[in-house]
């Protein structure tokens, strides 16, 4: 397990296909993409510090920023990271040697390389949505084609990682074991990899469309050529709606592992947490098109949507309850993971309360297209799924470098990350409101708005300072940190009896 | 056992009020929408911040009271075994 303590040759970690191995390459490519997206946030947010241009220097130059901000935090961070931990610990939970089938762990980690530099070094400028008709008929290539086919490739990726993950946890688990046994974190990528198998084709389907629209063959989006811009919404939509969970799934999953351990107690409903990951993996799909109620829907299919949309709170609500019930009555150690599984916790009860307010067709209305939309999702994938993906590095950091980071800064990262994002994301709810549309360059000079639009930029650099104490505490501690006690890195007592389980062959 | 009954009473509760909450959307009524609107948001912003006040305030309670250096913290029955 310990990657990085015995110094090795580096193409032996590139050309490893042992799950450990891989799972390191997942590990570093998701980090570099974090870091990355998140220096495109920032140049997004000091831009809309003041109304007017102020350092990019026109508008498509901004909607290349954010559309590339977006496509490589989701597609590039929040995916390989989630790779990356069922790459470590799926194998190790479920007691076998290593993934399903190796060598194709490691096509589908190489995928994800080709396709990160097709997207930045088109650097597309039609959102992450890919809007049609712009993105068929204006949008400047070879950009948006180099956008369509890192997309494509990322999506054989996810496929290609699904399967692996399925077959791992239900064929090749221990003959002892049933799936009933089965840690919860697995259960998680069990959950989510049915959802990619089920979800991804149809987007796969939508990017080819796209593409021969693109190319003049085909009208599928095009309303010149009698093609209607809607159906690609509901092709996105029946997509990424579920893609949420994919993202949110793997997190809560990593936020199981975390909270009994440093509660110093089992999980409260074991089987609580299974049933509501199967239930969000099933009510993923039954919501898709309250993002498209501003598209002429008839009454009754809104009203479908919106109930659709709702069955997810008691999925969610089990989980949040669950974890509270972990940590009542525990001895609770607040060390840095703990401490981001709880943020994330308290997070993702309030980008969910939003959700509910969103899902409301009236007021879905009064908030589309609005700041309101921004600060909603962000709370979500930066509140709740990066928050607990960091949560789980610092917990699996001693495990992976055989040293310890440095406890205090990993305390500042959390705190100076949970003030900036409730001033950023919590802000925008509130300048949505106020009627601020989203994806916008430029912005009249209302007091409000500019109030509003500081504050949001303040936090954000509180988050972009925060992110550099975490990169030097990564860095000097995976170098020099103080030798773990791989046993019990975090002094909780009790057995660990899976992670250090795990030994690398070529160790 | 539980998780499937609560379901199937939720699905049996929520399905027939929506189908008679679409059925009634009849043309010809009028509404001040703006008012229906903002009179909707504000009911649910009450119900959210309310539970978000109970779930907030019962994990700010939870940290202050079971973390380990609280002086009336005590082991817990799972301490030092294989669970």
């Amino acid at each position: 397990m310990l990657e990085l303590q015995k110094p090795r040759p580096i193409w032996q970690i590139m050309f490893s296909t042992h799950h450990t191995d891989v799972g390191l390459l997942y590990l570093i490519t998701s980090l570099g993409f974090l870091f990355l997206g998140g220096a495109l946030a920032l140049a997004i947010r000091a831009e809309l510090f003041l109304p007017g241009a102020q350092i990019i220097s026109d508008a498509m130059t901004f909607n290349r920023m954010f559309t590339v901000h977006g496509t490589t935090l989701i597609f590039l961070f929040i995916i390989p990271f989630a790779s990356a931990v069922g790459n470590y610990f799926v194998p190790i939970m479920v007691r076998y040697k290593d993934m399903a089938y190796p060598k194709l762990n490691a096509i589908a980690y190489w995928m994800i390389p080709p396709s990160g530099a097709l997207i930045w070094l088109g650097f597309a400028d039609f959102t992450w949505y890919a809007t049609p008709p712009y993105s068929i008929i204006s949008a400047p290539g070879p950009a948006a084609d180099m956008w369509i086919f890192g997309l494509k490739i990322l999506g054989i990726s996810s496929i290609l990682g699904s399967i692996n993950f399925i077959v791992t946890i239900l064929k090749c688990k221990h003959p002892d074991m049933s799936i009933g046994q089965v840690p919860l974190l697995a259960w998680s990528f069990l959950s989510s990899s049915l959802i990619i198998l089920v979800a991804i084709p149809t987007f796969a389907a939508a990017l080819l469309m796209l593409l021969t629209d693109r190319l003049g063959v085909s009208g599928f989006f095009n309303p010149a050529l009698g093609g209607d811009p809607i159906a690609y919404a509901h092709l996105f939509w029946f997509t990424f709606h579920p893609e949420v969970y994919v993202l949110v799934i793997p997190a809560i999953g990593m936020m199981y592992e975390i909270i009994p351990r440093f509660s110093r107690k089992p999980i409260f409903s074991y089987n609580s947490g299974v049933f509501a990951f199967v239930l969000l993996s099933i009510v993923g799909f039954s919501s898709w098109a309250h993002h498209m109620y501003a598209t002429g829907m008839s009454f009754t299919e809104k009203t479908v949507f919106m109930v659709g949309t709702l069955a997810a709170v008691p999925a969610s609500a089990m989980h949040v309850f669950n974890f509270i019930a972990t940590m009542w009555n525990g001895r609770i150690r607040f060390s840095s993971p703990m401490m981001w599984a709880v943020g994330g916790i308290a997070l993702f009860f309030s980008a969910g309360a939003g959700g509910v307010v969103n899902s409301a067709m009236p007021l879905d209305f009064t908030t589309h297209d609005t700041y309101w939309v921004v600060g909603h999702f962000h709370l979500f994938v930066m509140g709740t799924i990066a928050f607990g993906s960091i949560g789980y590095l610092y917990y699996m950091f001693p495990y992976v470098t055989g040293r310890m980071y440095n406890e205090a800064m990993g305390k500042i990262h959390f705190i100076m990350s949970f003030v900036g994002t409730v001033m950023v994301f919590f802000t925008q709810h509130v300048l949505g409101l106020y009627g601020m549309p989203r994806r916008v360059f430029d912005y009249p000079p209302i007091p409000e708005w500019i109030a509003m639009n500081q504050i949001a930029s303040i936090g954000a650099m509180i988050i972009g300072v925060s992110m550099v104490v975490f990169l030097a505490n990564m860095i000097h501690s995976s170098a020099r940190g103080a030798p773990a006690n791989i046993e019990d890195p975090f002094g909780l007592g009790g057995r660990y009896y899976y992670p250090f389980e795990a030994r690398n062959p070529r160790h | 056992m539980l998780p499937w009954v609560f379901l199937v009473v939720s699905a049996a509760m929520i399905l027939p009020a929506a189908a008679a909450f679409a059925a009634g959307d009849e043309p010809g009524e009028y509404l001040d929408r703006r008012v229906v609107i903002w009179n909707l948001f504000f009911k649910m912003m009450t119900v959210a911040f309310t539970v978000g006040a109970v779930v907030s305030g019962t994990i700010i309670w939870l940290i202050w009271r079971f973390r380990e250096s609280n002086p009336k913290a005590k082991p817990t029955p799972y301490e030092g075994t294989d669970w």
